[in-house]
């Protein structure tokens, strides 16, 4: 023990030798994360102060004199109006932002869709692909292929077997006598159709996950259980399932930062519509971009987003960094 | 070394004049940056590299930098964002992109240009349609018409003729064809109004109900008239089951706008209403197709406005040509002249017959026609004389102040009555309230 704390008091002199000024030792840690300030600050947190300054405006109009000249005019400086018009329902609604409500509650939908079920299903997957089953390497791939196909090019094949007259779904019920349906034009399902494409989009990424959880779970912890006489089942919610705890907790908030972040597949799959009954925050503010009067309102949203998503990595935060730094 | 010295220093020299050169050259040269946006397929890049370098060796004192801007949307936006000292000098971009350029882009009067090239005269060799959305309220031109189109209707010619059928005329023989052409594998007619733009079909009903969408003003809509809501529950209804008051011809909500050619060509749509930028790849499609037939184009069926024929009516589509100033170092006499020659030059007979003939726009001037190489085209297939012929009918399409809020509005409004999510009998009510938020945005504008 003693030799121990001899040898770092050595080392500990030894560096004091090398940096003789103390101001440096206090410099160093800074220095050393400054390039990572310098990028968050620059990038994330500048162009958030900005975005929340800027939804505390609306834009001035640009309009042409009688002489044909441009005039434009200043941004208005309107307070919380911006975010009154967003979450006060008016009559009529509001000519931008009438729709935001319903479009937030399509995105909440949306999110606790998805992540509802891709959790269970990718656990499930999960739990299958853990066997030694034939061609599990295949198995594997099988699932966990949608994950690396680009996210546009799998929203086009959803198109092709969404389409109504000549979609492969439809072709294939048509075949079997039983009803077809217009999947991406009908308004009470359109919003379903998206939530499938999602859970296949990103099962298999979340299958990945909970994979590595199992093989880390002990296997001598399901021998002990299977002597006492602990059936498959009673293995699985007494061992499995809290063992995996914290794997489901941190997908959690993956998945639903993810749903939150969802435009690409509106794009190629009716585009939020019809009706505006599979339009989400993203989209919608993609499509208020062009209007040059709808800048304070982009910001306002996109200050909504913010907050939203960063519940999220505050829960993520506070529940496994923090954690992670106890045990 | 000396000897290594002086040769660096020889190179050195060499590069400075290198460098030097291109410069000395271009000052000499008027430069116009010009972005091109576009819709369709082909190989655009090199028909427009072919126009410059054929423009520049008759000009050799203009130098034409050709830049591909994206789509439109993405060219409006990048026009924008360069704000009011644009790098752009002249760019191909939307017809109906004019309100929103009066007001956020530099754009420049053409009036003088024009009267300087003939005034009426120079003007009266375009399809009145198409120059419509170039000009503002008072009459003064804006944008110039370069790849324009319009909806028509397309029939599967054999089917019509089997069933003993003539193509439909007005919207009653319309849907009298369509039924007699549906069956459960067939649609008897499609309409493209699903998804994010019925606002350009919907126009179309609108004139043939006798009340355009807009007219020549920026200032004003008009969704919220009962030739509007009849034109809605025609579109509509086409979508409906007999048993629930519709027509019974086609899927509920209508067709997505590329799924409609595609349903068409493999024969499980009789008829459907597309622009006639679809008719080369139509015409292609279907000749390369297993089960071949005619195809065959027609004026979009009149409406009740007219018995006589005054009741057509088909929105114009597509892109003009605009020419950007700076405001903060005004571009000078020569500069403007010479992007005027670019626009005079793209906008000539000789290059919208071959750009016509290339992509299967209308070619947006009478004389386009009458030369080389859409003249024999047109021989070979009389298909797209129908949709030239149709522009003396066509009305100009949707433009306002506020327009990107207020198209937003209208697609919202048709897709929840299309779609079913608002019932006809409170589709009224829908467009009232619609009406009113756009009144709320062009307020502002009135009298301007």
């Amino acid at each position: 023990m003693e030799q121990v704390s001899t040898s770092i008091n050595t080392a500990s002199t030894v560096q004091s030798r090398r940096i003789k000024h103390p101001t440096w030792r206090h410099l160093i840690p800074y220095l050393l994360i400054a390039p990572t300030l310098i990028f968050v600050g620059l990038f994330t947190i500048y162009p958030t102060i900005r975005t929340f300054e800027q939804s505390l405006y609306q834009p001035g109009m640009n309009v042409r004199n009688e002489r044909g000249q441009r005039v434009q005019q200043p941004d208005t400086f309107v307070g919380l109006q911006n975010y009154a018009d967003l979450f006060i329902p008016q009559t009529p609604p509001h000519p931008i932002v009438g729709g935001f409500l319903q479009i937030l509650s399509n995105t909440i939908v949306f999110a606790v869709a998805s992540v509802g079920i891709t959790l269970p299903l990718s656990f499930g997957m999960a739990l299958l692909m853990n066997r030694a089953i034939r061609g599990r390497a295949l198995w594997r791939f099988s699932l966990f292929y949608p994950v690396l196909l680009p996210l546009i090019g799998g929203a086009s094949m959803w198109a092709f077997l969404y389409g109504n007259s000549g979609g492969l779904i439809n072709t294939v019920l048509r075949s079997l006598n039983i009803p077809t349906q217009d999947w991406l034009n009908t308004p009470d399902l359109v919003l379903w159709s998206v939530i499938v494409v999602n859970i296949w989009k990103q099962a298999g990424f979340y299958m990945i996950f909970y994979l590595a959880g199992l093989q880390s779970i002990p296997k001598d912890i399901y021998e002990a259980a299977a002597l006492d006489g602990a059936s498959y089942f009673q293995q699985l919610f007494t061992i499995t399932i809290p063992l995996l705890r914290r794997t489901t907790l941190f997908l959690l908030v993956i998945a639903s930062t993810y749903a939150f972040q969802t435009v690409e597949q509106l794009d190629v799959l009716n585009k939020g519509m019809p009706a505006n009954r599979a339009n989400l925050l993203l989209w919608y503010i993609y499509q208020m971009y062009p209007s040059s009067q709808a800048r304070g309102y982009v910001n306002a949203i996109s200050m909504v987003l913010v907050v939203i998503l960063f519940t999220f990595t505050f829960i993520n935060f506070a529940f496994f960094e923090r954690r992670s730094a106890d045990e | 070394m000396q000897k290594l010295v002086s040769r660096f220093g020889l190179l050195l020299v060499l590069i400075g004049v290198l460098c030097v050169a291109p410069f000395t050259q271009a000052q000499s040269r008027v430069q116009i940056d010009f972005y091109w946006a576009s819709a369709v397929e082909g190989n655009l890049p090199a028909i427009f590299q072919g126009y410059a370098d054929q423009f520049m060796a008759e000009n050799p004192n203009i130098q034409i930098n050709v830049v591909y801007s994206g789509s439109y949307t993405q060219t409006r936006e990048t026009i924008r964002a360069e704000g009011f000292d644009p790098v752009v000098d002249v760019a191909i971009m939307l017809a109906t992109d004019l309100s929103t350029f009066i007001t956020d882009s530099p754009i420049v009067m053409l009036n003088p240009f024009v009267d300087a090239a003939g005034g009426e005269v120079f003007l009266a060799d375009f399809f009145p349609a198409f120059i419509a959305n170039g000009l503002d309220a008072e009459g003064n031109v804006w944008s110039i018409p370069f790849q324009r189109s319009t909806p028509i209707l397309y029939y599967n010619a054999d089917l019509l003729r089997e069933n003993n059928l003539d193509v439909p005329k007005n919207n009653e023989e319309l849907i009298a064809v369509a039924q007699a052409l549906t069956t459960p594998e067939r649609a008897g007619l499609l309409l493209p109004i699903a998804g994010t733009f019925p606002i350009w079909i919907y126009q179309s009903f609108a004139a043939a109900y006798g009340r355009p969408l807009v007219d020549s003003g920026l200032d004003t809509v008009y969704f919220d008239t009962p030739e509007s809501l009849a034109a809605i529950e025609f579109m509509t209804r086409v979508g409906l089951p007999i048993e629930e008051g519709g027509f019974g011809v086609g899927p509920r909500g209508g067709s997505a706008w590329g799924e409609t050619p595609t349903a068409f060509v493999s024969g499980k749509a009789a008829m459907i209403y597309h622009t006639t930028g679809s008719l080369t790849s139509i015409l292609q499609n279907v000749a390369n197709s297993e089960n071949p037939f005619e195809v065959g184009v027609a004026f979009l069926p009149s409406g009740p406005a007219g018995e006589d024929g005054t009741g057509y009516g088909a929105p114009t589509g597509g892109g003009n040509l605009y020419i950007f100033d700076n405001e903060s170092t005004p571009k000078t006499e020569a500069e403007l002249e010479a992007a005027w020659q670019w626009v005079m030059f793209l906008s000539s007979p000789e290059i919208q017959s071959d750009w016509g003939a290339k992509t299967g726009y209308i070619a947006a001037r009478y004389s386009a026609w009458e030369i080389e190489p859409l003249a024999s085209l047109v021989v070979e297939y009389p298909q797209y004389a129908v949709a030239r012929d149709q522009l003396e009918f066509a009305v100009k399409e949707f433009d306002a102040y506020r327009s990107v809020d207020i198209q937003n509005i209208i697609n919202l409004q048709l897709s929840k009555i299309i779609s079913g999510e608002v019932p006809l009998d409170q589709a009224a009510d829908a467009l009232a309230e619609a009406q009113a938020q756009i009144d709320q945005l062009l307020a502002p504008f009135k009298g301007n």
